[in-house]
């Protein structure tokens, strides 16, 4: 059972790492709001539930890396568009780089 | 029958049976109070029930009040905040203090850590003062009865968790680590000193 417990939240750790990285990397091609970042990041199983992803959105706001603004939409109320800024557009090319090289390196290591 | 209720979420309008308002406002509750002490706090609350209103348009097709059954497949969509604080509060964890115990800190004692453990728990750092007044209290006449009555009733700090309630830290896992780090870095000192004991001796 212990062992069970423990992986599972090794698969949570992993995903938080790059659950950050994705986030940036989504919105890094155009503004979004934050139901569009979850339809992608279930699409690629990046997030199991979906109250995950609007503490990191918070997080990333707070980090200066994200910031949004309000747009009217033609059902309803406004929505927040979230979009990258230019700090987060370097976090961003940062984060790839580590990536890539965590890629290689676990490739690597796990041959 | 059922009463039902009408609701506003991130500027829709729901009407909802009131058990399921009921589930919905506990579930809400229990997030609000998850994130009230983080600083983006509404934010992060408008996102939410603005995504919980889409979710519900998205289950209401055909039907024209919310039930409870929508209201826990809402839930399961969104996740618990146990879920999504596991991604929540990784750097926002301000340093929470636990409440305070008084223990006896035999890791710096005189005679029995009364004092020293008294000191921690008052936040006086200072622990000659402490015992200052111990002796003081000593000589007056009073005596050493209440000295006794304490080491008698007060717990030695034995475990990293009783050492972090005596100091009244945070008891997690980094916290634990960090007591524990001491812990080691003192047995090393002890060591080396020994070994220079140990060494001048032999010269």
């Amino acid at each position: 059972m212990t062992n069970n417990m423990n992986l599972d939240n090794t698969k949570a750790q992993m995903r938080k790492g790059i659950l950050e990285f994705c986030v940036l990397s989504i919105l890094s091609n155009k503004e979004l709001y934050p139901s569009d970042v979850i339809k992608k990041l279930k699409a690629s199983k990046m997030i199991i539930v979906e109250g995950t992803l609007y503490p990191l959105l918070n997080r990333l706001l707070k980090a200066e890396l994200l910031s949004y603004n309000w747009k009217e939409s033609t059902s309803g109320p406004p929505r927040k568009y979230y979009q990258i800024t230019d700090m987060g557009k370097t976090a961003l090319r940062e984060l790839k780089s580590t990536w890539k090289e965590l890629e290689g390196a676990v490739n690597k290591a796990t041959k | 029958m059922k009463k039902v209720v009408n609701i506003n979420l991130a500027g829709k309008q729901f009407t909802i049976d009131e058990d399921a308002y009921q589930a919905l406002d506990k579930y809400l509750n229990t997030i609000n109070k998850h994130f009230s002490s983080s600083s983006g706090f509404e934010d992060i609350m408008y996102d939410i029930e603005e995504r919980i209103a889409e979710l519900f348009e998205e289950e209401m097709q055909g039907s024209t009040i919310i039930t409870v059954d929508k209201v826990t497949a809402m839930q399961k969509t969104m996740g618990t905040p146990q879920d999504f604080g596991a991604a929540a509060d990784m750097n926002t964890s301000e340093n929470r203090r636990i409440e305070k115990r008084f223990f006896r800190n035999t890791d710096n004692k005189v005679i029995a850590g009364v004092a020293s453990g008294l000191g921690a728990y008052l936040g006086i750092e200072n622990i000659l003062l402490v015992r200052a007044v111990f002796l003081m209290i000593a000589l007056s006449g009073i005596g050493i009865l209440p000295y006794l009555i304490l080491w008698i009733f007060i717990p030695e700090a034995k475990t990293a968790s009783d050492k972090l309630s005596m100091r009244g830290e945070d008891i997690n896992i980094n916290s634990i680590a960090n007591a524990v780090e001491d812990g080691v870095s003192e047995i090393k000192e002890t060591f080396s000193e020994l070994h220079k004991n140990f060494k001048q001796n032999m010269l």
